[in-house]
This record gives structure tokens, C-alpha cells and sequence, in this order.
């Protein structure tokens, strides 16, 4: 249970949604933006606000794919899944990611440093392939370039752009 | 309340400065595909540098002008009016760039063209190849005014003149305007937007509602966002006007999560506009009112069906459901509603504006106006262009776009998004307009253009859009997510060298279950596999009967082999090989362990001599013998029961 100073934080974050205006999916992202994912606890008080059972709160954060209801990782790769990208060898790009990081798709390091997140297509498709690295495009990668970032990310590297300084901008 | 010519008096006093600068204004393209190649770095970097240096100079922003391969591109606005447009001002070249436009050298390494007025040296946009064939009438100003602005929107092209003329006439008339324009939706379905504006005008029940479907989920397509942060106006003013049109005074934008910046131009608008008095309470004072709530997707892509958006926004999980009751009879919460496309909406007030005549002035007879398309993949100029129905494809394809890759021929194109197809390379020369696509088993769809060059797999793509349909299905029909998963399973086995030649039936069968489907998602899963059965049969074939895959995409058909004669070049291979499969050996050279491989195809690029890809199948394995049926494609399709046990 959250201690009573999160659950007022909470009240606090929810206090401008109103029930019966459609203000639930703008509820559910004030909470993520704060707290990186919607925590068991904030449904109720989503519910509450929103004045709807717990279940249609949950129901609502369950459908969709960018809300969590874990922490996330600290540090995120969001594959892109598009056609153009898959064209290019995006496909691969996920098979060696997953490879070298020891990790499937939505999973993370064992130290939750590395999370892999399944991203969707947003018309950057000039650097396509792409990955997005904590929210950041980088592109166009190779396959060899994806391999690289993942062992230096293992490494600890976290400066991309000494990795691939081509596909950073 | 000030009336519009007071808006636009004062909008026109703060455009003088823009227009006609008393020293140069530069502006960064701003938008979510020029931040992906650092055009937000760029324009902190000028601001700094003009700052450190006192430079006479101005820095601010606008949206993207769809050269998406130029970005991040940058105009230039000089003493006098002349605006000059340059590209590829990377954050590394920020610098070089500054000092070009401070010794006022504007033909410089970056220039582009003049988008206004002339320049020695400079040739103008409108010989550039990206603008051939164009007629920007939504995209006008997109990378030209500061989309944060609205002031510009209005006196750049009179913003919201449209709604002020809308609030001096009837609803009928509005609606008459629009009808005589012949503007349909532009988000896939080709409806007349007039009539579907009739049906809410005529319901009885209130409030009624506008919704604008901002949710562009088609990956590869990138119009709506292009215009929702270059001009995001034109779409809510298009909203109140069809609320005037029938009677609604709350509308719903619904953007999807992957656009933030479009939520945040769009939200910004919003306010601005409410600041102006052109939305919200008694509009310029009419006593008439429309408001603009602005909602945010989180990433589902059957919330881009009419009733998934509508679900979405009323509190709940985005499951389509079943029509009738439409919309307009029973959406939002019940209620009268109409649900229309950004593109759809952005033309009604350039219509307003010019009227119905002038809007018919270009497009055919049965298309008028223009459509925005982006376009991606194997293609030499990614981007987003504007033009008249009926231009070829071929025109923009490879004049706008420049064709496929050097060297490379074209295989496909894929036209509508997951749901819209796969067209063979032979509708190139199809015109810009819905029924022509139809003849080949595909839709138009909402904008988004991805040509196949023949490095592509039709099988793989397939396996890929299906795998798409079967991840965002909403759970509700058996058909749709059941069948989209068998799809996936079947097609997934076939590129994994497990074809059987009852496949083909298998397929038939589920696409002819699939269009018994509630929604429009279910109903058009299938068709890129309708449209691999006409067009593309031969490759699959092959790859179950041969168990071959001429492109060598498909992983489970191919291997990896260390060339012999280039064993000792494979030093790199090796030592990029995620699974350490590449081994050393005694002599010298290197191998393979196939039992390690993944085919990833890192060692290929880092050694392409010593590494090559052969058919797994090759030689030694023996082809699946043909069964007769299959030989002679039954005329009908035959709906079979699958073998027991497949």
C-alpha cells in the first residue's frame, strides 16, 4: 500500500479530471509521467476521482501499450516495428538486440538497467532502421551497430553517441 | 469579443515583423522527424552561438516542410521578404551554418531553394523535383510559419476567415458548400463529408459532438502528424465549422501517443485559439460556441475505427463495436456524433474560404482537391507531399520520390497501411485516386506510400502485417483474433521451411472467415494475404514447395556460410557474431557453426566478401512433390475444412 503521502500526491496529480468527460486515459498519463508507470494503488484513486469501478480503470490501463504498471527500467530501447524499418533489416535489428542483451521484447536486464519496449511507427523513417534510446531516434543502424550498443550497454557505456556516432543526432 | 477583422488587424501588425524582417530570421524545422535528426540541437546550438556572438539574427521555429531526407532544414527570412530554405544543418554543422548566413552568404553548401522571392544562385522551390506535381493547399505554410503562433495562421492565410463566414450562414448551407465541394474522408473510407455531416445535423438528441481522428496508426503513414505540427488551425477550425454545420459544441481531438509534439502544438493551439475568442464562448462575439478537448491515445491501433476512438475517449478500453446504430445516430456516450478524419477536416476552411468552384479547380471530377502522402521505405527521398487526385503514382514515386535505391528494381508497393494491401510493382502507373487501387485488390487508405524494392519478401512482409493485425486485434471476434493468429502461425511455419501445400487452402479458408469480422479491422486483415495469393503466388510457392525464399529473407530458408577462398578475411565476422558461432580454425580460416547461427546478418556486413548467404534447402533437400489441385488454381475459392491435426 502507498503511504499516505502518495496517495495525497496522487489526489493532488488527478484533482483537474472529471467523471463523464472522457478524462480517464488523461488520468492514467498524468500518473505515468510522474511516476514512469500507473502503480496498483493509483487505480483506486483514479476510480475514485473518476467516479467508475476499479475494474474499468484497470481494464482501460491493461488494453493500451504504453501504459506500465511497473516501474520501468532505467534505461529504455524502444524497437520500431514499421514496415520501412523492416525493410531494412529493422527485423534483425530485434533479433540481435534480444540476442545480445539475453532479453525477449517488453523484458530487462536482470539488474533492470536494460528494458526492450516494442515501439510503433512515427514517420521518422529517414533513419529507418531505428531504435529509439530513452526517447531519442537513432538511426540508421546496421545490424553489427545494433550488436555493438547492446555489449557496450552491457559494459556500462551510456554515451550512445560513442558508440554509433553516425546514427546519433 | 473582437470581431475577426480586429484578429486580424492585430495577427497582421505581428506578421509585418515575420514577413519582412529588419534583420535575418531564421527558423528550424521543429517536428517530430526533424528532432530524430537533431534539428532541436541544431536550434539551441544557433541560439547560443547568436547569443555568445551578438549576432543581428533572429532564431526561432516552424514545422516540418515535408523534405523529410533534407531534415533538419532551416529558412531563412531576410530584409526585404526573400525566404530561402536550406537542409541537412545537422548540430555539427550549426556553426558553419551561422557564419555562412552572418557574412551573408546565402547560397551556401545548405541551400535548397527559395521559397520567396529570388536570389542569384539560388533556383526556387518550385523547380525543385520534391515540389513537382504539388498543390499545397493544406501544406501552405508548413515550414514556413511558426506552428506556436497563431497570429501567423491568421494573417499568413486568414485562420479562421473560414469559421467567421461558417457563422453567417445556415447550417444547411454550410453543409451545401462542403457537399458542392465533393470533399470526402480522407481516412480510408472515401464518405462524402457532407452528407455524413446531414445525418448528424438532423439527429434529434443533444448534445452532439464533433471528433477529429488524429489517431493515424497506419505505421508508414505521417500526413496527419505533418500537419498537426506545421499548422495545427486549418483542423480545429474545421471542427467548429462542423459544429456550426450541425449543431455540436464539443468536439474531441483524439491524437495518438506516439505524437507528443502533435499534442503539444495541438494543445498549444487550442488555448491560443480560446485566447483569440475563434473557439470556445461566443465566437467573435457570435453568441455561438465551440470547444476542443484534447485527448491523448496510449498506443492501440483499432482506436483509429470510428467506434474503437469513440470507446477510447468515453472512459473505457478501445473495442469497436457493432454498427448500426452510426455514430451519428449513437456515439459518444450514447449521443449524436460525427467522426472525421485531420485531413478531412482541414479542408473546410480553405473551401469556406474559396468556395466550392475554386476547391474543384483541381483533382478530377470525382476526386477534387488534394491529398497529403508521405512516403517511405525502399524509396530515395522519404518525405511528405501534397498534390492533386489523379496524378500517377508513378509521378511521385519516382520523379517526387526518386525511385527505388540505385540499382534496385521495384517489386511492390504497399498503399493503405496493414490493412490496405500489397499492390504488385505492374499499379505504378495507377492515378491518385481510391477505385483505381480497388482493381487490384487494394485501398488507397489514408496517405502513407511504401515502395518494395526486390530485396523485399512478400511472404515476410506478410508474415509482418498479419503478425500487426493479430498484436492490436481488440480481443472481441473470434475471427479476428483467432485468425489473424492462425495467419501468423501459418506464415511464420512457411519461413521457417515448414510449408505444406495445404497451406494454401488453410489461408483461403481464414480469409474467407475473416470479413465476417465486427469492425473494419478483422473484416481487412486478410487482405494482404488475398493480395499474395493473386499477385505474388509464385514466391510463395516456392518458398513451400522449394522451400526456398528468392529474396533470402526468411531465416528458417537460408544459412551462412564462410566463402572458402575468403576464409581469412572473416577475422571481423567473428568478432561481431552475437552467438559466437563464427569459429577459428586450425588452419587459419573460419566456420560456421550452424547450430549456434541466428542469421542475424551481422557478420555479412562487417565481412561481406568472406560471408555469403545460400538456400538452406539447396541440393541436398528434396522439394514437396505438388499435389494436383494445386497446379491448377480452382477457379472459386474453395473453402475446405483444415486436415485434422494441422
Amino acid at each position: 500500500m502507498a503511504d499516505a503521502k502518495t496517495v495525497l500526491r496522487y489526489r493532488e496529480i488527478l484533482k483537474p479530471f472529471k467523471p463523464d468527460r472522457g478524462d480517464l486515459l488523461g488520468a492514467l498519463h498524468a500518473i505515468q509521467h510522474e511516476f514512469g508507470y500507473v502503480p496498483a494503488d493509483a487505480v483506486r484513486e483514479v476510480a475514485r476521482q473518476l467516479r467508475m469501478p476499479e475494474a474499468t480503470v484497470f481494464g482501460t490501463l491493461s488494453f493500451y501499450a504504453e501504459f506500465r504498471t511497473t516501474p520501468p527500467p532505467a534505461n529504455t530501447i524502444m524497437w520500431c516495428s514499421g514496415p520501412a524499418c523492416r525493410l531494412k533489416g529493422g527485423d534483425l535489428i530485434r533479433l540481435a538486440l534480444e540476442t545480445t542483451l539475453g532479453i525477449g521484447m517488453e523484458g530487462e536486464t536482470p539488474d533492470r538497467e536494460i528494458g526492450l519496449h516494442l515501439g510503433q511507427c512515427n514517420g521518422t523513417c529517414d533513419c529507418a532502421p531505428q531504435i529509439w534510446f530513452n526517447g531519442r531516434v537513432v538511426g540508421p543502424l546496421q545490424v553489427a551497430d545494433a550488436i555493438e550498443l547492446a555489449r557496450a550497454l552491457l559494459a556500462g557505456e551510456r554515451d550512445i553517441a560513442k558508440i554509433v556516432p553516425h546514427a546519433v543526432h | 469579443m473582437s470581431t475577426y477583422t480586429e484578429i486580424r488587424n492585430q495577427a497582421n501588425a505581428a506578421w509585418q515583423a515575420v514577413q519582412n524582417p529588419a534583420r535575418p530570421l531564421v527558423r528550424v524545422g521543429i517536428s517530430t522527424c526533424g528532432i530524430a535528426k537533431g534539428a532541436d540541437k541544431t536550434c539551441e546550438q544557433l541560439r547560443e552561438l547568436v547569443a555568445a556572438r551578438g549576432l543581428e539574427i533572429d532564431v526561432g521555429i516552424t514545422g516540418c516542410i515535408g523534405l523529410c531526407y533534407e531534415e533538419p532544414t532551416v529558412t531563412v527570412t531576410l530584409p526585404g521578404g526573400t525566404i530561402v530554405l536550406y537542409g541537412r544543418v545537422f548540430p555539427a554543422a550549426a556553426e558553419a551554418f551561422l557564419e555562412a548566413i552572418a557574412a551573408g552568404a546565402y547560397a551556401n553548401d545548405f541551400t535548397i531553394a527559395t521559397l520567396k522571392g529570388r536570389l542569384p544562385d539560388v533556383p526556387p522551390i518550385e523547380k525543385h523535383i520534391f515540389w513537382r506535381h504539388q498543390v499545397r493547399r493544406l501544406m501552405a505554410v508548413c515550414g514556413v510559419i511558426d506552428p506556436e503562433n497563431i497570429d501567423e495562421a491568421i494573417a499568413a492565410y486568414g485562420a479562421y476567415a473560414g469559421l467567421n463566414r461558417a457563422l453567417t450562414l445556415s447550417q444547411e448551407q454550410i453543409i451545401k458548400i462542403v457537399s458542392d465541394s465533393g470533399l470526402w474522408g480522407r481516412g480510408g473510407a472515401a464518405f462524402p463529408t457532407g452528407r455524413k455531416w446531414d445525418f448528424l445535423r438532423v439527429a434529434r438528441r443533444t448534445p452532439k459532438f464533433i471528433v477529429c481522428n488524429a489517431d493515424e496508426g497506419d505505421p508508414g503513414a505521417f500526413v496527419n502528424r505533418t500537419l498537426m505540427e506545421g499548422d495545427p488551425h486549418p483542423i480545429l477550425e474545421g471542427m467548429a465549422i462542423a459544429g456550426l454545420a450541425t449543431g455540436a459544441e464539443i468536439g474531441y481531438i483524439y491524437i495518438r501517443d506516439e505524437y507528443p509534439l502533435a499534442v503539444k502544438r495541438v494543445q498549444h493551439a487550442v488555448r491560443q485559439a480560446e485566447e483569440r475568442g475563434v473557439l470556445g464562448q461566443n465566437i467573435m462575439g457570435s453568441g455561438r460556441s465551440f470547444e476542443v478537448r484534447v485527448v491523448r491515445g496510449a498506443g492501440s491501433y483499432v482506436c483509429g475505427e470510428e467506434t474503437g476512438l469513440i470507446s477510447s475517449i468515453q472512459d473505457s478500453r478501445g473495442m469497436p463495436r457493432i454498427k448500426p446504430p452510426f455514430p451519428a445516430n449513437a456515439g459518444l456516450w450514447g449521443l449524436p456524433t460525427n467522426v472525421n478524419n485531420v485531413e478531412t477536416l482541414a479542408n473546410v476552411p480553405w473551401i469556406l474560404r474559396n468556395g466550392a468552384d475554386l476547391y474543384r479547380a483541381v483533382g478530377t471530377q470525382r476526386n477534387p482537391g488534394t491529398k497529403m502522402f508521405s512516403l517511405s521505405g525502399h524509396i530515395q527521398r522519404v518525405g511528405v507531399l501534397e498534390v492533386p487526385f489523379g496524378v500517377p503514382l508513378r509521378a511521385i514515386l519516382t520523379e517526387n520520390g526518386g525511385g527505388w535505391p540505385e540499382g534496385r528494381h521495384l517489386k511492390a508497393i504497399q498503399p493503405g497501411g496493414p490493412l490496405g494491401g500489397i499492390m504488385p510493382a505492374e499499379g505504378l502507373d495507377v492515378p491518385l485516386e481510391p477505385d483505381p487501387f480497388r482493381k487490384y485488390g487494394v485501398l488507397m487508405g489514408s496517405g502513407g506510400f511504401i515502395p518494395f524494392d526486390e530485396t523485399a519478401c512478400i511472404v515476410d512482409m506478410c508474415a509482418y502485417f498479419i503478425w500487426f493485425c493479430e498484436d492490436e486485434s481488440c480481443g472481441r471476434c473470434t475471427t479476428c483474433h483467432n485468425g489473424s493468429a492462425r495467419l501468423t502461425e501459418i506464415l511464420r511455419r512457411i519461413q521457417a521451411g515448414g510449408g505444406r501445400p495445404g497451406d494454401i487452402d488453410l489461408m483461403r479458408l481464414i480469409i474467407a472467415a475473416l470479413p465476417w469480422s465486427n469492425c473494419v479491422h478483422g473484416q481487412a486483415t486478410p487482405t494482404c494475404v488475398s493480395n499474395m495469393l493473386t499477385h505474388f503466388r509464385d514466391e510463395l510457392m516456392t518458398h513451400i514447395t522449394e522451400r526456398r525464399c528468392p529474396a533470402q529473407v526468411c531465416r528458417g530458408l537460408i544459412r551462412y556460410e564462410v566463402v572458402p577462398e575468403r576464409a581469412a578475411d572473416a577475422a571481423p565476422a567473428a568478432a561481431i557474431c552475437p552467438t559466437g558461432a563464427i569459429k577459428a580454425r586450425a588452419d587459419g580460416g573460419y566456420e560456421i557453426d550452424q547450430a549456434l547461427c541466428i542469421k542475424c546478418r551481422a557478420c555479412k556486413e562487417r565481412a561481406p566478401e568472406a560471408i555469403r548467404v545460400v538456400d538452406a534447402f539447396a541440393g541436398g533437400a528434396k522439394p514437396i512433390a505438388q499435389p494436383e489441385t494445386l497446379r491448377a488454381p480452382a477457379a472459386a475459392p474453395r473453402i475446405a475444412a483444415p486436415a485434422a491435426g494441422d
